[in-house]
């Protein structure tokens, strides 16, 4: 898909005038596109630095399914999005335009660009709701916007293939993209900061715009902070193993703030750097604006103020060429991306080290995910191998859960060995995924989905079997409760969130532990029963046995001699539709 | 400091000069003093030009407790005092006197500006002048001298230079004029603080001891601007090259230097080689797919003796085999799989998994169903072969320290967990895993009861024999013990028989137990 120069100028010029608006937003339709503009604001509050979670009613999508890590987005700019969908006429006037059928721009100077990147969020988790899904996606052209969120939304975005709607401008000196990596709550200049950027965004001749005397010490402040953030960062990036690395961990945190999408830099001689890998983004942040001398820190310190607000002179006049990005970049492409930006921007040594750090880090996911995919077929073999033993178990009329529990024959004991061959492969994907080791599209990817789901739905009652045989309920507690692997949660989660089933309905692969720990807690007393919901745990399971033997999932649970259907003749209420799904 | 501990979030330690010392001497104590604890605030010591504190064995306990993060020595390229105690002898020659004395008078007479001036002391001329120029350099020139021995010996690897004199722990920060750099590889710290000394000039190593401020300040605002690389052109195809070029420059060793090439190799030496951590952790996992299987022998293994006609138990069945194939074949597998975790520890020990390694879940609970399962195995070994007339009991000697570790990380994982959990069926192991090894030594204690021998002291042994049996009692009616332990024939059994006909044999003649 292409963006062309002429949305992107309308847009910045439309960013620009929403400031003098009163409204929440403004709306512009021309022959082909909608274009929503947000206001930016210039008081302290709108500004604070503070960190809350995402509202996940609101943005769904936006965390990490497998490790469960939800997203951190700057608590102002979200409280202040939140006002403007719920208050305004806002999703009225979009869903106008899509019927229409106008491309859908959201766009924002300053701090106007988190309120558009947070409409441009909710309008892909609204599309995403619906059936059948919105064909065109929105775009999101944000100039000189702050930082929003941590490094979940880069992962996020990128696994739902939403990073390449959104489009951060940025003018190579300007401060503001930058802010967010110091904290900023406490900083009394801040304000001064502000009241400056208010005076200018009035001003008709930006020439006669004077920085205030504390802006060297500003910049100091916000490139020291931004500093520890990428070198934080770049000792990641290198796999520093040192000790005391991790011990620094524990004493500084730094700030979490993270870019997303892609970025276009000015380099401040005409040229226009692209870049869209967010560890590099992060990385040139801070080294673009390195200064290399204290005069010319004092210049490049005002020039951090000035060029707030000269996106005209300096980027949009350089943009001569559609912008092209499908997220779909081979590893080369991404690569001479990188060393592009590396040059083009005249970078130290070390500053070109850490870009280039970012770019191996992406090289190193990319062979991850290569080594995993090489593994599908040994996976395959030993998934056919455990439905085998599956169905000759079923020839003989007994569960294979039973079979292997009871682990009389040899066979028992190779489907063992398979169990424990296809635990250590997924293990090692698990392994990789909680490092973020693996693509951000990892968890999204329709055939790994699969395989997770067909994995789980085979193996995991062997598992289940496995711990109650040797009764490791009573060492560590119920199956559920703690002693789940991650290799079972994390293919759920992905399945869930994919067919938008709610959180642990597809429990059907580990049914089993609930009938074994439904079986235990009848033989206790009354109060332990109704302490863990023993009447209403019965019903439910009953209930989703019929559904999941009706979708065909569960068969081996209804041979006549299986634990479940013995335990189930031993109810007192039982539910008479599953007798008829009981093979005798 | 342990009042601290409760209202504080992280502790720091810090001291300059012999200060450091102290510091460092005080972080070790708290660390160990923290492990006991489950959640402790982390310990970090920072010091500024002190000496070394102790030898390579001191370095190698840290590292293997893996606290070599916590701490970092700041030392300058210039300084004599870190370097001083290479040569030992160097601290009793009065030019050291003089130093101390001059160092003294500088520390206390100056302010808190960053820039330090001698300033005359109310008597004469300042103790550095009065070291002239010779001295100096013969001072210097010995200090060098048992540096490069040192350096030497590190890189040959010889174990005699390294167990009688000091030897640097923890990391480094080397600083120079151009900037810093940071070693945690014990034998590049050594050579690097030689080669950087190298290029000293007689007045600064007095001097440079004091310049920590000046040092501290400039690193801080150095990163912040762009360097242009001053020595030639940069190696562009191989990032490699290009950061260990950055390094050599951020030591202060300009690439013109006969040092250079030096350390160039010794920086070379100190990175990482092999995989990443989290890769290994990653490889990891699939190894130890493949080394489950042997648990499954080993447990299937223990089914069968359960089930056989001798009704042994397999911890005895184990101990009293003969040369039977399965015996061996099970003996092997108990040998693969101490390698196989000894391996694991060796390789946290060498910083090649990730740093929370033993919190993780999945390995600390595979580690310890390991243990409980094997222990047995192992403890029947080495009863078997009377170890424990050569070497002492295995609890006090033999116990290998895997299994040391494993408990360690069981007990900080199941810190805060349930332990109230009533069983209603034996454990398929016991879960106290040393408990065999207690089995031997009430063994023994019962033996030497039996033997009738006067000299030892009955009154002490009837005591631990009727701990130990409290104890085992306990565990059996916390159903605690696999089924192994109530065997008809086990050591336990036939243990208790025995204890039962002792004491009514000696009820009838008369009452041991009321003896004074």
């Amino acid at each position: 898909m292409a963006v062309k120069e002429e949305i992107v100028s309308k847009a910045f010029s439309e960013a620009m005038g929403a400031h003098r608006s009163r409204n929440e937003f403004v709306e512009k339709i021309t022959s082909s596109e909608a274009i929503f503009s947000f206001p930016g604001s210039w008081s302290f509050e709108d500004w604070c630095s503070e960190e809350a979670k995402i509202d996940s009613a609101l943005f769904p999508s936006l965390r990490s399914l497998g490790n469960k890590h939800c997203a951190v987005v700057n608590k102002a700019f979200q409280d202040r999005f939140k006002l403007v969908a719920e208050n305004s006429q806002l999703r009225k006037r979009v869903e106008e335009a899509v019927q229409k059928n106008k491309q859908i721009v959201f766009t924002g100077h300053s701090s106007g660009g988190p309120i558009a990147v947070l409409a441009a969020i909710w309008f892909l988790e609204d599309s995403a709701k619906r059936d059948p899904p919105r064909r065109i996606g929105p775009l999101c052209l944000t100039f000189g916007s702050p930082l929003v969120g941590n490094h979940i939304f880069s992962h996020a975005l990128r696994r739902e293939n939403w990073s390449r709607y959104f489009i951060h401008f940025a003018t190579r000196y300007d401060i503001v993209p930058r802010i967010f990596l110091a904290p900023l709550s406490s900083k009394p200049q801040f304000q001064q900061i502000l009241d400056s950027f208010k005076s200018q965004s009035v001003l008709t001749n930006l020439g006669s715009y004077e920085p205030p005397s504390i802006a060297y010490e500003f910049f100091k402040d916000v490139m020291s902070n931004a500093l520890t953030v990428t070198s934080h960062a770049a000792c990641k990036l290198m796999e520093s193993s040192n000790l005391l690395f991790e011990t620094m961990t524990s004493f500084i945190k730094p700030s979490s703030y993270r870019p997303f999408g892609t970025y276009i830099f000015s380099n401040g001689n005409g040229k226009l750097v692209t870049l869209n890998n967010a560890d590099a983004v992060l990385q040139l942040l801070f080294y673009s604006c390195q200064p290399s001398s204290e005069e010319d820190g004092k210049e490049i310190a005002k020039k951090s103020l000035t060029e707030h607000f000269a996106y005209n002179n300096e980027l949009l006049q350089s943009l001569k060429e559609p912008i092209v990005l499908d997220g779909k970049e081979s590893a080369d492409a991404c690569n001479d991306m990188i060393n592009k930006a590396a040059e083009d921007m005249g970078l130290s040594a070390r500053g070109r080290l850490c870009l280039l750090a970012a770019g191996e880090l992406d090289s190193q996911k990319r062979k991850n995910k290569e080594k995993m995919d090489s593994k599908k077929g040994q996976i395959e073999r030993a998934l056919k191998d455990v439905e085998n033993y599956k169905n000759k178990c079923a020839a003989h009329k007994v569960g294979y859960y039973d079979s292997f529990k009871r682990q009389k024959n040899e066979d028992d004991f190779k489907a063992n060995v398979k169990r424990l061959e296809l635990a250590g492969i997924l293990d090692e994907m698990i392994e990789m995924l909680k490092g973020y080791k693996l693509p951000d599209q990892f968890e999204g990817l329709k055939e790994w989905i699969d395989i997770g789901t067909r994995y789980r739905r085979l193996i995991e009652p062997l598992d289940i079997a496995n711990y109650y045989r040797h009764s490791k309920d009573e060492d560590t507690g119920p199956y559920m409760v703690g002693a789940r692997p991650k290799r079972y949660r994390y293919p759920q989660a992905w399945r869930e969130h994919a067919e938008k089933m709610p959180e642990g309905s597809s429990g059907e692969s580990c049914f089993w532990a609930e009938v074994e720990d439904l079986r235990t807690l009848m033989k206790k007393s009354p109060e332990e029963q109704t302490k863990f919901k023993f009447e209403s745990r019965t019903w439910d399971i009953q209930n989703n046995v019929v559904r999941w033997g009706k979708e065909r999932v569960i068969q081996d649970a209804f041979f006549g001699d299986s634990t479940f259907v013995k335990w189930w003749e031993s109810l007192p209420n039982k539910l008479p539709e599953i007798e008829q799904l009981v093979i005798r | 400091m342990l009042a601290l501990r409760e209202r504080c979030k992280f502790i720091v330690i810090t001291g300059h000069s012999l200060g450091g010392a102290t510091a460092s001497l005080a972080a070790l104590w708290l660390l160990c003093e923290l492990q006991s604890v489950t959640t402790s605030p982390p310990v970090l010591c920072i010091t500024f030009g002190s000496p070394l504190l102790g030898n390579d064995s001191l370095s190698g306990a840290i590292l293997r407790e893996r606290w070599s993060g916590n701490f970092c020595h700041v030392v300058s390229n210039h300084d004599i005092m870190p370097r001083l105690l290479f040569a030992p002898s160097a601290t009793l020659t009065p030019q050291m006197q003089l130093l101390l004395q001059h160092w003294h008078f500088s520390m206390s007479s100056t302010t808190t500006t960053t820039t330090t001036t001698i300033t005359t002391p109310p008597f004469g001329i300042p103790a550095a002048a009065r070291l002239g120029d010779q001295e100096k350099a013969e001072f210097l020139g010995f200090i060098m001298a048992s540096l490069e021995q040192s350096s030497v010996g590190a890189a040959v690897g010889e174990e005699t230079a390294g167990r009688f004199s000091f030897w640097p722990f923890g990391n480094y920060l080397l600083c120079s004029g151009e900037g810093a750099i940071c070693l945690d590889n014990a034998a590049s710290v050594v050579k690097m603080m030689y080669l950087m000394l190298m290029s000293c000039s007689l007045n600064d190593f007095t001097e440079d001891h004091l310049m920590y401020g000046e040092y501290v300040a400039r690193v801080s605002s150095q990163y912040l601007k762009q360097r242009s690389f001053v020595h030639g052109e940069l190696n562009r195809e191989s990032s490699y090259e290009t950061g260990l070029a950055l390094a050599l420059q951020s030591s202060g060793i300009s690439s013109q230097e006969p040092a250079a090439m030096q350390a160039k190799d010794c920086l070379t030496m100190a990175r990482r080689l092999g995989r990443t951590p989290h890769l290994n952790c990653a490889k990891l996992a699939v190894s130890l797919s493949q080394v489950v299987p042997y648990r499954a022998q080993i447990e299937w293994y223990k089914m069968l003796c359960d089930e056989s006609e001798d009704q042994m138990g397999y911890y005895d069945a184990f101990k009293r085999r003969g040369s039977s194939k399965r015996g061996d074949q099970v003996n092997m597998i108990r040998h693969k799989l101490g390698c196989f975790w000894d391996n694991i520890i060796e390789q946290l020990q060498n910083n090649e998994l990730p740093y929370d390694f033993h919190k993780r879940d999945k390995w600390v609970n595979s580690f310890h169903f390991y243990k409980l399962l094997v222990e047995p195995l192992e403890i029947a070994e080495y009863y078997r072969r009377g170890k424990h007339r050569v070497e002492g009991h295995y609890l006090k000697n033999g116990r290998p320290r895997r299994f040391q570790i494993s408990d360690r990380w069981w007990k900080e994982r199941r810190a805060n967990k349930d332990k109230n959990r009533t069983r209603t069926k034996f454990a398929s192991s016991t879960q106290d895993s040393s408990f065999w090894a207690r089995v031997e030594e009430a063994w023994e204690w019962l033996g030497d009861l039996q033997s009738g021998n006067d000299a030892i002291n009955k009154q002490e042994i009837w005591e631990n024999i009727n701990n130990f049996d409290r104890y085992a009692r306990t565990l059996i009616e916390r159903k605690e013990v696999s089924v192994d332990v109530l065997a008809k024939n086990s050591s336990y059994t036939i243990w208790n028989v025995e204890l039962s006909k002792l004491s009514s044999a000696l009820v009838c003649p008369a009452p041991l137990l009321h003896s004074a």
